[in-house]
């Protein structure tokens, strides 16, 4: 499978598109996401340091899906996957798998200042 | 956003979503309200000055998630009706479902399309203002009829029970606007009474008057009768209309009889001061009109008829503890009373003298009501 985009183009459009072209609404939308993804990442490193599978759940969701409204796919489709195993129970490899959301989050906001979506 | 905007409160942990939501919401014409879990949301809905018509709920969520406060909604009695829209991921298909089992009106998927919002959340604005609608409705009819209960009791006290009932039944206007049927007039009227009220006190006047109204009332109510009015001491009693009796002859004598003993015991009592009183009673029967007699702002239910001009005379001519039945009337009840010949009267107003009877007393078959035959 093709590795997704950081940040899907078309999904910001759409997303540009569906607010009357409100170029202002979606970067504060951007901002917004911004800071609202660190405390999903702080959850998820304490779940994380904690063995605590379940804790995991909820930051994962919502993350997933707040990812997912901006386009920032790629995120997005790890955190599906790690609520998909937390809900399981699973907590094996998800040290690593935190560990990489954090570095997607960094090149995710980095791609979002390339496009001149974020400060 | 303008007055009177109708008002969704969105329910989100995500910052993200609700700040769109709130934007699409915003361009619908909807005014938003946010709480980032359900805790929160329901101490926002229970404030007595809440005016949210929709939510929209997340179902992931810190504190509260959307599963217990969609229980939490459904289980409050003044929340209940309150329509709320489900947010959901495309995996999240399942929890929807249950959702929609524990009362949830629709649901929204992620990503939003306005269209779909747009489309959701008027539909369920349109059925909190049709339950809205529904609830004021409800509430009015409740009043209507708490007045119309209050109205009747009101009539009750001013117009015989009978005529009360009439007037709220459905086929009251008929029956009000006049209509032709067989019925039994009963008039009575105090003989000695004009010296009486001329020699007494108006205070002693007045009390022999309500003692004797309220005995009086207590035996027509008690027979049945409709009583058209008092005037002073006369009194006009009719039977088989509005509510229609078979026996109508038979209750008019029996009232009548029990209005005479009810009659001597006021009287031993006045006797005893001193006051000469008697009672007159005239019955007739036949075909009349009834219905409102009378003019704009003071009707009547009154009976109009050859049979009541009979009985009003009968009970003028009737010595103190007569009870006089027109002929035709005697021979409907003659085997229930035991009567005596008074000889032929002339009554004013009519050319031929009559015969009437006094009924001296019931036979005892006729005592009870219900044993009369018809």
């Amino acid at each position: 499978m093709a590795e997704l985009p950081l940040v899907d183009l078309g999904v910001v459009d759409a997303l540009r598109e569906s607010v009357g072209g409100d170029d202002d609404f979606v970067r504060e939308l951007i901002e917004t996401y911004v800071g609202e993804g660190g405390d999903h990442l702080t959850a998820l490193a304490h779940a994380v340091a904690s063995g605590d599978a379940a804790a995991a759940v909820r930051p994962a969701h919502t993350l997933k899906s707040s990812s997912a409204s901006v386009g920032a796919m790629r995120l997005s489709e790890l955190c599906r996957s790690i609520e998909a195993a937390t809900r399981e129970g699973r907590s094996d490899g998800l040290a690593d798998q935190v560990e990489s959301v954090r570095a997607t989050w960094d090149a995710t906001l980095e791609a979002f200042r390339t496009e001149g979506l974020a400060a | 956003m303008t007055e009177g905007a109708p008002v969704a409160l969105i329910v989100d942990d995500s910052p993200v979503n609700r700040k769109l939501l709130a934007k699409h919401l915003e361009s619908l014409g909807i005014e938003a309200r946010e709480a980032a879990h359900g805790r929160d949301a329901l101490a926002l809905l229970r404030d007595g000055a809440s005016d949210v018509a929709v939510v929209l709920l997340d179902i992931v969520m810190p504190e509260m998630d959307g599963y217990e406060t969609l229980a939490a909604i459904k289980a409050d009695e003044s929340l209940r009706h309150l329509p709320v829209i489900m947010i959901s991921g495309v995996d999240e298909l399942q929890s929807v479902i249950r959702c929609l089992e524990l009362g949830a009106m629709d649901y929204l998927p992620k990503p939003f399309d306005p269209a779909i919002l747009g489309a959701r959340v008027r539909a369920s604005l349109a059925s909190k203002r049709l339950h809205d609608l529904e609830v004021e409705f409800a509430a009015r009819q409740a009043e209507f009829l708490r007045t119309i209960e209050r109205q009747k009791e009101e009539l009750s006290r001013f117009l015989s029970p009978q005529v009360a009932a009439l007037v709220s039944s459905p086929e009251g206007a008929q029956l009000l606007a006049g209509h032709r049927r067989q019925a039994t007039a009963l008039f009575a009227d105090l003989r000695g009474f004009t010296a009486f009220s001329e020699a007494a006190d108006p205070e002693e006047v007045l009390g022999v008057l309500r003692a004797y109204h309220a005995s009086m009332g207590a035996r027509i109510v008690d027979h049945g009768g409709t009583l058209e009015h008092f005037a002073g001491d006369g009194m006009m009693v009719f039977f088989n209309d509005p509510v229609l009796q078979e026996d109508h002859v038979a209750r008019a004598v029996r009232l009548a009889v029990a209005m005479r003993s009810t009659f001597d015991e006021l009287a031993a009592g006045w006797r005893k001061r001193g006051y000469q009183l008697g009672l007159g009673i005239g019955i007739d029967t036949g075909y009349a009109t009834l219905g409102r007699i009378g003019f704009e702002g003071r009707y009547d239910y009154g009976m109009v008829g050859q049979a009541v001009i009979v009985a009003a005379r009968l009970s003028s001519a009737a010595a103190a503890g007569q009870i006089l039945l027109a002929p035709r009337t005697h021979a409907i009840v003659e085997d229930l009373v035991d009567s005596e010949e008074v000889g032929e009267l002339q009554l004013k107003g009519f050319s031929r003298p009559i015969a009437p009877l006094n009924v001296l007393r019931l036979r005892s078959e006729a005592m009870a009501p219900g044993v009369t035959p018809a």
